[in-house]
């Protein structure tokens, strides 16, 4: 990282086994498989879940707390400072328990005409007045 | 993976033990701000998220020249690389979560995570180090994702025109070539809709 970075919540370097008992999400642990859930999953406690909450163990219970609120993988792996594929495991763990409802985005949103156009709408209402300039015009 | 999702409204796929009724999160969306160190993705994710930037950790597993002297395998190390993000609530069931990753080519595996579903990219560069962004201008050229490259302009200066730049990295016509400020939320904003532009067009819509 260069010296011009600021990282607000740098997540420690956490060896991913030793939360997830050996198991470990993501493109690094078995190529070609099923892609990684996305960063952007939205992972929400279930009541079930937060009922249970003082009978689980340390990043379980975090994160079923965390998400009384929706939240992204991404989000939680900062807030939690877990790396994301612990997150990962954790979420599919807890999901199975019944803890945690993990909503997973389709990929075909990027191609989604109304999506896009929301998306466009919504941005176009951000205050601002500075703008770009394009090569072309 | 998640085991059997089924497909719910609103694009996403669900495993859910829930009871219906309970706080529905939004759906997300996200665009990937890329490029090399120091070109100010931090600082455009900063201007437009309504958080302050999280950072994250992404896991690269090298596999190192040589093997273990005791077991006779090859070395694995595990390095992690940091990535940084904000957010936008776009209206009540829409979110967009912006990532900015490093731009060098070793950094590839992260995109590939990051990319997945992602509705475009941004390609920042700073026109006296524009060797920074041939790595990520030419993955989303071959993944085939919609992006721009938004040059920028650090207090207004710029070494290139943009003519040149857009000689330099040898883009498409299609891909934008634009100059912002990654300080001004505006001109973040605007950057971010070029990108969605082409992602609207290359949609059909
Ligand atoms: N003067 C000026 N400084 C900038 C601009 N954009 C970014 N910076 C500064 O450049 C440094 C690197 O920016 P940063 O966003 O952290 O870059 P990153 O490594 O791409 O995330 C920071 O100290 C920023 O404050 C700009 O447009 N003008
Ligand atoms: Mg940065």
């Amino acid at each position: 990282m260069g010296a011009g970075d600021e990282p607000v919540d740098r997540a420690p370097a956490v060896r991913p086994f030793l939360v997830t008992a050996g198991r470990v999400a993501g493109a690094d642990a078995d190529p070609g498989a099923t892609p990684p859930m996305p960063v952007e999953t939205q992972l929400v406690a279930t009541a079930a879940g937060l009922e249970r909450l003082d009978l689980m163990s340390f990043e379980r219970h975090d994160i079923v707390a965390a998400c009384r609120r929706p939240q992204s993988v991404a989000e939680i792996a900062a807030i939690l400072r877990l790396h994301l594929n612990v997150v990962r495991v954790l979420a599919e763990d807890l999901a199975a328990g019944g803890h945690l409802s993990v909503y997973v985005p389709s990929a075909d949103i990027a191609r989604d005409v109304s999506v896009l156009r929301r998306v466009i709408d919504g941005l176009r209402t951000i205050p601002g007045s500075r703008g770009t300039v394009r090569d072309s015009d | 993976m998640v085991s059997a999702p089924s497909p719910a409204p609103g694009g996403q796929s669900v495993t859910a033990t829930e009871a219906p009724g309970r706080a529905a999160p939004p759906l997300p969306v996200k665009m990937v701000v890329a490029g090399g160190f120091g070109v100010g993705k931090t600082t455009a994710v900063g201007a437009i998220s309504e958080i302050r930037p999280l950072t994250t950790e992404a896991a690269i597993t090298e596999v190192a020249a040589g093997v273990d002297d005791l077991s006779h395998t090859p070395h694995k190390t595990t390095t992690t690389v940091a990535m940084d993000f904000g957010c936008l609530t776009i209206d009540d069931g829409l979110k967009l979560y912006l990532f900015g990753t490093p731009g060098q080519e070793r950094f590839g595996f992260m995109w590939d995570d990051l990319v997945q579903g992602a509705l475009g990219g941004l390609v920042i560069v700073d026109t006296r180090r524009l060797d920074d962004c041939y790595a990520a201008v030419d993955y989303f050229e071959h993944r085939g994702i919609p992006f721009a490259v938004a040059v920028n302009a650090f207090d207004g200066h710029v070494e290139h025109t943009l003519d040149e730049v857009r000689w330099a990295l040898d883009v498409a016509e299609s891909v934008p070539v634009i100059t912002f400020d990654a300080r001004e939320r505006g001109s973040v904003r605007d950057a971010l809709l070029v990108v969605l532009d082409v992602a609207l067009t290359r949609a059909g819509g």
